[in-house]
């Protein structure tokens, strides 16, 4: 059987300013979704959501993986593969203040 | 031959054998009951929803690279978000990781034993040695039969505000009332002697309501000298359900009697009657990741 995990990274979490999602370690596994589920409480302005990698979990380089910029109230996913360690998504807030409840799920498989 | 199991000293009867080379073993997050609107929750003076997310782990870090685990290459990590209160407040959101196994009862009332093998350290992520910014970790079952549900636990309280303690806790709740358990909040759902891993106050000098000093338990565990280096120690507690008496903890080498100990009986809670979960979390004592690894798990009963 293959090895299965679905983690919820962040959960119905307030982003209003750059941030930077819980590091999962992920070197059991050889693929990854990351599903983003985003509800804009407040302001105009978009969220740029990238994937990116570590060695250590402690310093991280962006992967090349990125999201369309979030507006509004949306539901999108990214697949990503031969990632390493460690997975996590950085999201910048782009152009006007604005806030974001964000629930973030990483499903690994192997 | 298989020596995994060599390590242990399992009572007759045993339940899990789980070594996270083979997967999460049925170990999960602990989350609160999603039962209200919009899959809501009830308000608490403590958030459940944020605490760090467990995962499987090659104990990797920035110079040694990696650790592996103490059989292979994955352990059972828990890890907190950089984010803490001071120890006499309610744990912030996210300052602790906390990993479930759901189980139910199937034998009559015996003596009942968690063992793990498990290493503990914290993000390598500033210079120095950070030992003291792990706030406490521990195990324990929830469990609860026809007349009642109990906590049966201890823990490791390392570090208050940033003072080493070492010492171990067990679990057993001070004749405090409800509101008291809640931090001195009014209608708070939790019961007195339920989740003691973040209810009942909690004092500077390290005292907690949920739990009680072992006595004469100061002990150093081999923390070691970098935060990138883990070493993987041993922990038993014994239970006796029949006599709803503790038996005994032993840390790395170290036996403690227990026997003057006993659980909080709490009134049963409906839908849980023969609950058996073993849980495991780690706490931090400053705005930082800490984290604990599992190498192994038993869970085992006469």
């Amino acid at each position: 059987m293959r090895q299965f995990q679905t983690s919820t990274l962040e959960q119905r979490h307030v982003f209003d300013a750059d941030f930077e999602t819980h590091p999962l370690e992920v070197a059991w596994a050889s693929e990854a979704i990351f599903f983003v589920d985003a509800e804009q409480l407040e302001g105009v302005g978009s969220l740029l959501l990238k994937v990116q990698i570590s060695v250590d979990g402690v310093n991280w380089l962006d992967e090349g993986t990125a999201f369309d910029p979030i507006s509004g109230t949306t539901r999108a996913f990214r697949r990503v593969s031969h990632f390493g360690g460690w997975l996590r998504l950085q999201g910048i807030f782009a152009g006007a203040a604005c806030a974001y409840k964000l629930t973030i799920h990483l499903v690994i498989k192997e | 031959m298989d020596y995994r199991l060599d390590k242990f000293q399992p009572l007759k009867r045993i339940l899990c054998f789980d070594d996270f080379d083979n997967g999460l073993c049925g170990w999960t997050n602990l989350m609160p009951n999603y039962t209200l609107d919009n899959f809501g929750v009830r308000d608490s003076i403590v958030e459940k929803t944020q605490w760090g997310p467990i995962m499987l782990s090659s104990a990797t870090f920035r110079f040694p690279g990696t650790h592996g685990s103490m059989d292979g290459i994955y352990s059972l990590k828990l890890a907190t978000r950089p984010v803490a209160n001071p120890y006499q407040g309610p744990p912030a959101p996210g300052s602790i990781s906390h990993a479930i196994k759901r189980m139910t009862m199937h034998r009559k009332p015996s003596r009942i034993q968690f063992e793990m093998w498990y290493a503990y350290t914290t993000e390598q992520d500033r210079s120095g040695l950070s030992e003291n910014d792990i706030r406490a970790f521990g195990v324990s079952f929830d469990m609860q039969d026809a007349k009642a549900r109990n906590f049966v636990g201890v823990r490791y309280v390392n570090s208050v505000n940033g003072e080493l303690k070492k010492e171990w806790q067990v679990m057993q709740a001070n004749d405090v009332s409800d509101k008291d358990w809640a931090y001195d909040t009014d209608g708070d759902w939790c019961k007195r002697g339920v989740d003691p891993m973040w209810y009942g106050r909690r004092h500077p000098d390290g005292r907690a309501d949920g739990y009680q000093f072992v006595p004469d338990s100061r002990q150093e565990l081999c923390y070691n000298e970098s935060d990138d280096k883990i070493n993987w120690l041993y922990l038993r507690l014994t239970y006796d359900l029949a006599e709803r008496r503790y038996v005994e903890l032993q840390s790395r080498d170290r036996v403690f009697d227990l026997s003057q100990f006993q659980p909080t009986d709490v009134p049963p809670y409906a839908r849980i009657e023969g609950l058996l979960n073993p849980v495991i979390w780690i706490e931090n004592d400053s705005d930082r990741r800490v984290f604990l690894f599992v190498d192994s798990v038993v869970i085992s009963a006469d």
